[in-house]
Formats: structure tokens, C-alpha cells, sequence
């Protein structure tokens, strides 16, 4: 309802991720745990249909 | 307006406001692209908006305490009030030849206050790229967003890069009904961190209205309306409808609803489709009667649609009208939109803009917080909400006509400045950016006219609007003036544009060039013809181009159907492609149609390469990528003449397109560019620049030099 939901994660892993995500270019840990997470999900989310993907885009008036 | 008015309508606006903070709002009804609505039940919406609210008012001086003391500033900001205005496109060059003869007074006064420069823009000269680098202060690997379009790798289909609209697929059969038991995952794709945001971290407020790549909004300590990709109600980036009396002929080849009117000569009749219904199998299309009763006599027709009437005369645009659907018992969902009978003689044609998602009723999350889009509607009247909300569709397709494109868009326009000056005019401390699209929507339209010999101007003798864009330019200049005349000290104004323009004559079809020179195959029996790359054979494809600058390569482990190895293998046919399209020569014009291709390995940093295309097309000018490559089709030829109406454009060589910055002070750097933006206004607050931020700031953070804003 409210948009987010909390996970606990041990301190010593979001020392490690505070570190990298700062070197990798993500403006906060969350961004990197975000993305990490997001990357995983994509492999086993279904893609969108044809169908929704020219209603998506219908009246983008860069490409018609 | 009087003054008197003026006053009372504040003070229902912000009574409005404080009552919408307090009361329940209206069931929360999201509109999902082919997804219809999802519903969090009436009740349960009511009673924790109330409960929320409350607690909310009874928390607000503790949680304000809170925040100044744990954000207390540990520097001292150097201004008071921030102000950017953005003029998206603005050319530089346009804008230095009107200065030089004197049409653009106020630009001139800001130059002599401050400074001019040009402005380096993002690789590639995109909106939704540029604006994402100007809000983020970084590159696009950073920030994610590489072009209007991204490419799923697992389909090859086309999606916007900007946002992603779920599904739902769980419900609750209620008799004929049945309940969503979920919302649509709604997902803003830019990454990092906008500066606003940071701003919030530091206790400085801003308001960000329509800046490009804010849908669904930030949450922040500020006010946001949402802008570029806000769908309309009908989950497209805009299709506009026309109802007509003409034979059915091929339906419109870009987009847009043609729709039979049956009946007459005095009366007809025809069925509006909204936005599909989720609450009934099937997701059938919520719909309206429409009337027309034409007087051709008197010259005019009545217009009904719904409950609503109006009565014009042809050519003339109505105001927003606001039309309700009734999505099931006791939930509605309204859209507004405008009309014009375009004829209305032995034939009778409605032109209905696109379904803009009512701002007073918002049946999606277009601002933050949730209430200030009502808030605008309560102050400013009904405003357009669609991302991309001037028609150009319509217009390319000959629907409506120069004139009517150009009402629309300065409707528009003046509804921007209202709500700008609103802001502005409320604003004490902190920070205000509003984006104003005229500029672009305008040179995009009307860019034929500047030049004789243009495609998409052969045939048109002495058109009426052929000064569109240098009236455009001192429209602008006036809004510069007003802005000026409102600035105090401590003041800083800045006016700049996300990129230039340059003339689009010659369409250049990536793909077809792939395929002549064998790097892409058509599978067996097809011609090429079908849109999204439908027709490609992947398993022999080594590279496509989708998007407006964006090539890939067929990767291994990445696409779906990858052939390509990642390493030596990629790297070689890079480097083949560079190589062969580089100063790819146009033979039919004996010009140069691409300056250069960019390896996005060389030019991008950050965590989000992987979505970035593998190679940019820096088009040079005069050049784009074809409206038929832009939509998947491989067959054609190479070049092509672009004779549409949507005749300028700045998706080419980025260095070609830099766009404007003015100052009210002057800045200690040369050659800014527009990711030196965000880490600016973080200096001006005197917040320690973000550490994920590329840019560079632009002042050499003296407080003397800000102490006075000399409004000459």
C-alpha cells in the first residue's frame, strides 16, 4: 500500500554492497540492492505481448 | 480574471488543498495499458487515507522539528531561491541570430545580468536522456535511460525506456465483476538520484513541474508534476480519435482512431471508446454515446458525448471537456479532452484530442505528493496531463492543420506558465524547475518553413505560419521578461534547453542498410515490411537498430537468439561497423549521412551499460533515423525523403545540437554542458556535491557575487 517493504540483510553484506555500489556508480545501496535484485527477476518474468507494446507506444510521435 | 477573483480562487485552491490532505480521496483507480484498472477496495482506501491524514497533521511539527534538526546545514547556502526554466530544444543558433537583430530583448538583458553559453547536451541529443543527465548530474550508464526506446532482448520488441506498466492477473469474481486484487506495477527505469532529491535530504524544498522523466513521480521533500511518458487515458502516449461521415478508407497510417458517424444529414451518431474495463472479463472498452447535431445553415454543431455538450463552429477547439466513464457501481473514471468539427459541409468530421488523464480526478499516480495535481487543477483550471501532450499526430497526419496544432500547443503552453508562476509566486526558499515543450513541439512541426526546399514543404506556397518559430523564440523571450521582473536578491536564474534542432530532410534506415550488406536476415517468404522487427531471422542476424540512435549487436547471452560471441568476436564487428557507416555517404543528395558511429563502451560509465545500445548513430544534419526504421520495418530504401510535417529534429550528432544556458550570474567554467547542472544547484544550497554526480559545478562558490540579482 504504501510502496515499499523493509528486509533485513546482515550488517557485514550492506557494508560490502555500501562499498561497491559507491565504485560502481549507484547513488546509494539501496540503487545497487535494487538493481542486483531487478536483474534476477527479469530472467524469470514473462515479457511483454506485441499487443501491449504497440499500445504502449502509440502516439510517440518520435517514431510515427 | 479580476484581482478579486484571482484572490477567491487561491483560496479555494489552497482550501482545496487542505481539505484533500485531509479527506479520503476517490477510490484509487490505475489505468494499466491493456490492463484496464486495479482497485484498492473504496473502503479501505477511505480509512487509510483518513487515518494517514490525521496522523500526518498531528505529526507534522514533531516531523518538522525532525528534519531541520537532523538536516540541519552544515553550510551555508549561497541563494535563496533556485529558478530554472527550460526551454526544451531552444537552438542556440536561432536564439544568437534573433539576439544579434534585436527580437529577444530579455534574453539579452539575462546575457548582460550574467552569462550565455552554449550547452553541451547528452550522447545521444534525446529528451528523455538529456533531461534524466540534467536531473542526475550523470552519464546515461548511470542513470539508465538511453534513448526514447529500450529493446527487450528476450522478444527483440520495442518498450519505452522511461516506464514500466504492469499487469494484473489476480481478481475476485464478483457476480458479473470482477475485482483486481492488485495495482499494476508502475516503475520509473531512471536510476541514480536526482538533485531535487537531494535537496530534500538537505531540507531545501523544490518544486518540479513537467520535467521530462518523472512519471511515475519522485518522492521527495517538494512537489513534482509528472511529465514525458504520462500515458493518456487510454494507455498510449497519445492517440487522438476521428469521428467522420467519410468512407472508411485505410486507417491512419501512424496512429489515431478513425471512427464512423452514422445517421444524418441533420443528426449522428457514433460510440466514444475509453479506457478498457479490468472489472469485466474480457477488459471491454468503457464507452459514450456521441451525438452530433449539425446546423449547416448557422454553421455550427452540438456536440454531445456523454453527459457533456458543446456547440462550435468548424475549426473552432472547444475547451477541456471532462468525460466520465462509469467503470462499475459507485466507481468512475473521468478523462478530459478537446474537439473541433474540421468539416462540415457535404461531410461531417469530429476531431477528439487524445483522453488526457483529468488532473482533478487522476486515475494514475502523476505527481507527488499524490493531491498537488489536484491542487493545480483547483488553481489553474483543467490542464493537459499526457506526457507528449501536443498532437503531432494528428497534425502529421493531415487530421488537423497548422493553425489548430498551434492553439493547442500555446493552450498548452499557457497552462505551463500558470501553474509556473504559481509555483514561483509561492516560492520563499528553495528551488523551482519547469519545462516548457512549445519549443520543441513547435520546431518539430514547423521546421519546413525555415528552409525553401525542404521535402515536407514542396507544394506549400506562402503558408501562414511560416514565422511559427521565430514567434515562438520571442514568446519565449517574453516569458524570459516576466521572469526577470519577479526576481529578488539571493536570487538564481538559469534558462537553458536540453538540446538545439536541426532540419530533418532525408530518413535514414538503419536496418535496411544491415540487410543490404548482410548483417541482417529476413526469414524465409517475408518481405521485410512487418513493423518490430518481426520479419528478421535472428539466428542469422549479427545487428539491428532500434530506437532513434541506438544500434545493437546480436549478443550471445544477452538476446534471446544471440549469435554473436561477447569479446573479441563483438568487439571486431564493432569495430567493422564503425568502420563501413562512418561518413556514410547519401549518393542520391552527395552528402554525408552519418558524421560517425560511437562505441557506448568508450562513452558511458556506470552500472547500467548492459541496457546502453551497443553503438550511437551520430546522424549529421539534415538527417534521422527513417519513421519506418523508428518502427521496426526492414524493407525500403536506405535514404528517403522525410516529407512529413514533423519536419526538424535533434536525434543526430549530439555535438551538432548543443543547447542554450543562461544565467542571471556569471559561472567560473567554460564549455558547461548539461550534467554540470545538477551538482550546481547542490553548490547553491551549499550541499557537498553528491558523490554519484559526474557534472562539475559551475560557480567558484564565492558568496559575495550572489548577495545581489541585478534585474537590469
Amino acid at each position: 500500500m504504501f510502496g515499499y517493504t523493509k528486509v533485513k540483510l546482515e550488517t557485514s553484506l550492506v557494508d560490502r554492497i555500501r562499498k561497491i555500489a559507491e565504485i560502481a556508480g549507484y547513488a546509494t545501496a539501496e540503487e545497487f540492492i535494487t538493481h542486483a535484485l531487478e536483474k534476477e527477476l527479469a530472467k524469470l518474468e514473462d515479457a511483454d505481448s506485441e499487443d501491449e507494446v504497440r499500445k504502449r507506444l502509440q502516439g510517440l510521435g518520435y517514431i510515427s | 480574471m479580476t484581482a478579486s477573483t484571482a484572490r477567491l480562487r487561491s483560496a479555494l485552491a489552497v482550501a482545496a488543498f487542505g481539505l484533500l490532505m485531509a479527506a479520503p480521496s476517490p477510490a484509487e483507480a490505475y489505468i494499466g495499458p491493456g490492463a484496464g484498472f486495479a482497485l484498492i477496495t473504496s473502503f479501505a482506501v477511505m480509512f487509510t487515507t483518513i487515518i494517514v491524514a490525521m496522523v500526518s497533521l498531528l505529526a507534522w511539527p514533531f516531523r518538522t522539528l525532525i528534519r531541520v534538526i537532523r538536516h540541519r546545514q552544515k553550510t551555508t547556502p549561497l541563494v535563496k531561491r533556485l529558478i530554472v526554466v527550460g526551454f526544451d530544444g531552444q537552438d542556440p543558433r536561432l536564439t544568437e541570430r534573433l539576439m544579434r537583430e534585436g527580437k529577444l530583448p530579455n534574453f539579452k538583458r539575462l546575457q548582460e545580468m550574467g552569462c550565455f553559453h552554449r550547452l553541451r547536451t547528452s550522447f545521444p541529443s534525446v529528451s528523455p536522456v538529456a533531461w534524466s543527465c540534467f536531473s542526475t548530474g550523470t552519464n546515461p550508464g548511470r542513470h539508465n535511460i538511453f534513448d526514447f526506446l529500450d529493446r527487450d532482448p528476450r522478444t527483440y520488441l520495442p518498450r519505452l525506456s522511461s516506464t514500466h506498466i504492469g499487469s494484473v492477473d489476480r481478481f475476485l469474481k464478483i457476480g458479473s465483476y470482477r475485482i483486481p486484487l492488485a495495482k499494476p506495477a508502475l516503475r520509473l527505469l531512471r536510476k541514480s538520484k536526482p538533485f531535487w532529491t537531494v535537496l530534500g535530504e538537505n531540507n531545501v524544498w523544490s518544486t518540479i513541474l513537467r520535467v521530462p522523466i518523472t512519471f511515475p513521480p519522485d518522492k521527495f521533500y517538494g512537489a513534482q508534476l509528472s511529465a514525458m511518458c504520462v500515458p493518456d487515458l487510454l494507455g498510449t502516449q497519445g492517440t487522438f480519435m476521428l469521428f467522420t461521415t467519410r468512407p472508411a478508407a485505410d486507417k491512419f497510417k501512424e496512429g489515431g482512431k478513425r471512427c464512423a458517424l452514422a445517421g444524418g444529414p441533420d443528426r449522428y451518431q457514433a460510440t466514444l471508446e475509453g479506457p478498457e474495463n479490468m472489472f469485466r472479463a474480457g477488459n471491454p472498452p468503457l464507452q459514450l454515446p456521441l451525438v452530433v447535431e449539425a446546423d449547416r445553415k448557422a454553421g455550427r454543431a452540438a456536440v454531445r458525448i456523454g453527459e457533456q455538450e458543446v456547440v462550435l463552429t468548424p475549426g473552432e477547439l472547444s475547451d477541456w471537456v471532462t468525460l466520465s466513464f462509469r467503470v462499475a457501481p459507485g466507481i468512475k473514471v473521468s478523462g478530459i479532452c478537446r474537439l473541433q468539427i474540421t468539416e462540415l459541409d457535404e461531410h461531417l468530421s469530429l476531431y477528439v484530442t487524445p483522453l488526457n488523464i483529468d488532473a482533478e480526478k487522476p486515475a494514475m499516480p502523476i505527481s507527488h505528493p499524490s493531491y498537488y495535481a489536484t491542487y493545480l487543477a483547483k488553481k489553474i483550471g483543467p490542464y493537459a496531463t499526457l506526457g507528449l501532450a501536443e498532437d503531432t499526430w494528428a497534425l502529421n497526419e493531415k487530421v488537423t492543420d497548422d493553425a489548430t496544432f498551434l492553439e493547442q500547443t500555446y493552450d498548452i503552453d499557457a497552462e505551463r506558465e500558470a501553474m509556473f508562476f504559481a509555483a514561483l509566486d509561492r516560492l520563499r526558499k528553495g528551488c523551482l524547475v519547469t519545462v516548457f515543450d512549445a519549443t520543441d513541439r513547435i520546431q518539430h512541426m514547423f521546421w519546413r518553413y525555415l528552409e525553401e526546399d525542404h521535402p515536407a514543404a514542396r507544394g506549400i506556397e506562402n503558408p501562414e505560419h511560416a514565422n511559427a518559430i521565430e514567434e515562438l523564440y520571442l514568446h519565449n523571450d517574453e516569458l524570459v521578461g516576466k521572469v526577470l521582473g519577479r526576481l529578488r536578491d539571493g536570487d538564481v536564474l538559469m534558462v537553458l534547453s536540453d538540446h538545439g534542432f536541426e532540419s530533418f530532410r532525408r530518413g535514414v534506415n538503419l536496418n535496411a542498410w544491415l540487410l543490404e550488406h548482410g548483417y541482417l536476415k529476413l526469414k524465409q517468404g517475408s518481405d521485410g515490411s512487418s513493423e518490430w522487427l518481426r520479419d528478421v531471422d535472428w539466428s542469422q542476424t549479427r545487428a539491428y537498430a532500434v530506437g532513434l540512435t541506438g544500434m545493437f549487436l546480436n549478443l550471445k547471452e544477452r538476446e534471446a537468439h544471440g549469435i554473436v560471441a561477447p569479446g573479441e568476436e563483438a568487439a571486431a564487428l564493432k569495430a567493422e561497423l564503425i568502420a563501413k557507416l562512418n561518413g556514410l555517404r547519401d549518393e542520391e543528395e552527395d552528402e554525408v549521412g552519418i558524421n560517425e558511429l560511437f562505441d557506448a563502451a568508450a562513452i558511458y560509465n556506470g552500472p547500467y551499460m548492459g541496457n546502453a545500445p551497443d553503438l550511437l548513430v551520430g546522424y549529421n544534419a539534415g538527417y534521422r533515423v527513417s519513421w519506418d526504421c523508428a518502427s521496426g520495418m526492414v524493407a525500403g530504401p536506405v535514404f528517403e525523403d522525410n516529407v512529413k510535417a514533423w519536419s526538424g529534429d535533434h536525434c543526430l550528432d549530439p555535438r551538432l545540437v548543443p543547447g542554450i544556458f543562461f544565467c542571471s550570474h556569471a559561472i567560473d567554467e567554460d564549455d558547461p554542458g548539461l550534467i554540470d547542472i545538477a551538482p550546481t544547484a547542490l553548490q547553491l544550497f551549499g550541499i557537498q556535491p553528491a558523490r554519484h554526480m559526474e557534472g562539475r559545478r559551475l560557480f567558484d562558490g564565492s558568496k559575495e557575487k550572489f548577495a545581489r540579482t541585478r534585474a537590469a
